[in-house]
């Protein structure tokens, strides 16, 4: 799984621009799934046939947050705009990459005070001599991820992109451990979720399925001095009540509750206060559709060294396959 | 129906948005039943209640009316040591009226706790000078840790506990009148329509998780596809410290909004029934959003005729919201004279805008 979470985190993605990511997890995804389609938005929608059960849909998002080229100035330094939410702080002095491998570091105006760090005063330096030079090399419109190796500490692993690549090795692993399942079973490797959950929205749409699962990652509070929030890295999978973009379906929550509990699958139940997921578009589906979601939890999300507890990855798979395994009734 | 009953004890039901079930939908169910041939909840928990037009035209027009059942509240996000609950809100509660409020926490079982905070003696002046953050307060349920830990979880909802208070014969002041008015007025624009022939089919949906993001709306309004959405909703009534032009008043009628939100020819309907009725009507304008389900069911599928009919109210989102048991009243007749007089013809009309 190791390796798995390596290849995924490291992939490139930011939002819009999932070509790559998307055809280094078909690869992964494709020996265990019946059928693979992509959608207009670029979602990747793996189908496995069930045999009477309900319509399953398990969603992880593999789009990344990055920055995009919006200019470039006569000394061939790079202006940008971030994908999805980049904080400055954590932007500074960060090394980027294009999807063509070229590589630069974002460096800022001089800046006197603190507050004024902010993304405007940012840009990508590649090392171009002039405009000229850095034109043969990138255009504007070209998207940016952070560069980051994916660092094994044993239990634990940090990478870019844990948000939420870690959700699309849970799922890539639940279908690998489901040999037969009642339900049809639809895994959408979702698109530009972190720029408003706009892949799932029209995945679900077009699935249209009795219930779905999100998977994604949650922040924690056992950090020095963090936010108070009930939720560690290491306690197990986190089932969510809430976040900001949905309140869980209280059947399903409880379900998958029940379901850990009779499993001896270690689980946190979570409160998010900010923050979206992509089962809040799903829940809003058409009529209306149940969902809920399992997390990851992570530390220090939306930085190039997300952090998460390879035990929690496993008892988030592991709740995925009972569930997957059950006859959902909830 | 006793008007006045069933706002009491709407108000004392608990039922914070995500968690209708738990309590209120149930009294919805209970009083909507007797007055719709049809009634079912969908996955958001919306409760949709079906009454159908008095003639065997298969082309009924269909009039959806939501007023949504949920209320603002809080959830536990982490217990602390000594049993102390850490809290955050659903829907906005404004952490300035928090301290000092008895709540309870549904737990396994109901608890009774209180808002705790500092006490001013070890308070320091710049502290004593700035407005309590919710992240500075506290639920005390006045137990051990240990038992804290057994009876509540993290995601465990709160809501005020509040006693509705009847000022005068007339007015009430209780919690989560917005929008258990609005259902209020549904159950009396059904009962009403029994004295009315009616060509419409008309769905009453007491809404979820309006105070969200107006959830239950959006997807109840899909699933139903209505030409008419007519939303019914909580406004501000005078309130010193508000000028005028921001606010409606109490138990002088229900308000009419007018503005992008609303359809015109639903709003006219409105107007008109009210006339008929001889129900006095205030105005109320909102040139964008509304912030009440109407503003979600205007644009589901492929669009719907909306109108919003007010309930004034005095000191929303608090626990002592006011309103006059008339406005409420008034609201479901003239709902019920609207939907009467629409036909295939008027549904017809909505989408002649020249």
């Amino acid at each position: 799984m190791k390796e798995l979470v390596k290849k995924f985190t490291e992939g490139f993605g930011p939002s819009g621009f999932e070509d790559s990511i998307r055809e280094i997890i078909r690869k992964e995804v494709e020996p265990f799934v019946d059928e693979v389609r992509v959608d207009a938005l670029g979602n990747l929608i793996c189908f496995k046939k069930g045999n009477g059960g309900k319509k399953v849909l398990l969603d992880a998002h593999m789009d990344e947050i990055g920055v995009i080229i919006t200019h470039i100035d006569e000394n061939g330094f790079l202006r940008f705009g971030s994908i999805g939410g980049v904080n400055p702080i954590i932007a500074l002095g960060q090394r980027v990459y294009f999807e063509n491998g070229v590589c630069g570091v974002i460096g800022s105006e001089r800046i006197e005070d603190p507050k004024d760090l902010k993304l405007e005063k940012f840009f990508i330096d590649i090392g171009a001599k002039s405009r000229e030079q850095a034109a043969e090399k990138v255009k504007v419109g070209d998207a940016g991820a952070f560069l980051q190796t994916a660092i094994d500490l044993g239990d634990r692993m940090i990478a870019k992109a844990m948000d939420d690549r870690i959700g699309c090795v849970v799922i890539v692993e639940v279908l690998r451990q489901l040999k037969e399942t009642k339900h049809d079973i639809y895994a959408v490797f979702a698109t530009q979720e972190e720029v408003g959950l706009r892949g799932a929205r029209v995945a679900a749409y077009g699935v249209e399925p009795d219930v779905g699962i999100a998977f994604d990652v949650t922040g924690t509070g056992d950090t020095p001095k963090a936010r108070t929030m009930d939720v560690s890295i290491g306690k197990g999978a986190a089932i969510k009540v809430k976040d900001s973009s949905l309140i869980c379906h209280p059947g399903l929550r409880e379900y998958l509750v029940k379901l850990a509990e009779e499993n001896g699958i270690p689980y946190q139940l979570e409160v998010l206060e900010s923050g979206g997921t992509n089962a809040g578009a799903i829940q809003m589906t058409k009529a209306g559709i149940p969902a809920g979601v399992i997390s990851i939890p992570s530390r220090y999300i939306h930085t190039p060294g997300e952090m998460v507890d390879l035990d929690d990855v496993k008892a988030c798979i592991d709740l995925c396959v009972a569930a997957c395994q059950s006859p959902l009734d909830f | 129906m006793d008007i006045k009953q069933f706002l009491k004890d709407a108000s004392m039901a608990h039922g914070v948005s995500g968690f209708e079930f738990a309590d209120i939908a149930k009294i919805v169910q209970e009083r909507m039943s007797g007055l719709v041939d049809e009634i079912r909840t969908d996955a958001l928990g919306n409760i949709i209640g079906v009454r159908y037009g008095d003639t065997t035209d298969p082309l009924r027009p269909k009039v959806m009316l939501a007023g949504h059942m949920d209320e603002i509240g809080l959830m536990v996000t982490k217990i602390e040591e000594g049993g102390f609950l850490r809290f955050t809100q659903v829907g906005g509660v404004d952490p300035r009226i928090l301290p000092g409020h008895e709540v309870i926490v549904y737990g396994k079982k109901p608890l009774t706790g209180i808002i705790g905070v500092k006490p001013p003696h070890l308070t320091s002046r710049e502290e004593a000078a700035r407005a309590h953050k919710m992240s500075d307060l506290f639920i005390d349920v006045g137990m051990p840790e240990e038992m804290v830990r057994d009876l509540v979880r993290v995601g465990d909802v709160v809501t005020f506990k509040r006693q509705v208070s009847e000022l005068t014969s007339d007015v009430l002041a209780g919690k989560s009148f917005d929008d258990r008015a609005g259902v209020a007025v549904m159950l009396v624009c059904l009962e009403e329509l029994k004295r009315y022939k009616v060509a419409a089919d008309v769905y009453a949906v007491a809404t979820t998780q309006e105070e969200v993001g107006l959830r239950g709306a959006m997807v109840s309004t899909y699933g139903i596809i209505p030409d008419i959405g007519i939303a019914i909703d909580v406004c501000h009534a005078e309130t010193p410290g508000v000028p005028d032009w921001k606010t409606s008043s109490m138990g002088k009628g229900p308000a009419l909004t007018q503005g992008a939100n609303i359809h015109p020819k639903v709003y006219q309907g409105l107007e008109r029934a009210a006339k008929e009725l001889g129900i006095p009507v205030q105005p109320d304008v909102a040139p964008a959003a509304t912030g009440t389900d109407a503003w979600a069911m205007q644009v589901a599928r492929c669009g719907v005729a909306t109108g919003l009919v007010s309930i004034p109210e005095r000191y929303m989102h608090t626990s002592v919201e006011t309103l006059s048991i008339s406005d409420v009243e008034k609201a479901g007749r003239l709902i019920a004279r609207f939907i009467s007089s629409v036909d295939a013809c008027f549904v017809k009309e909505l989408k002649k805008w020249t």
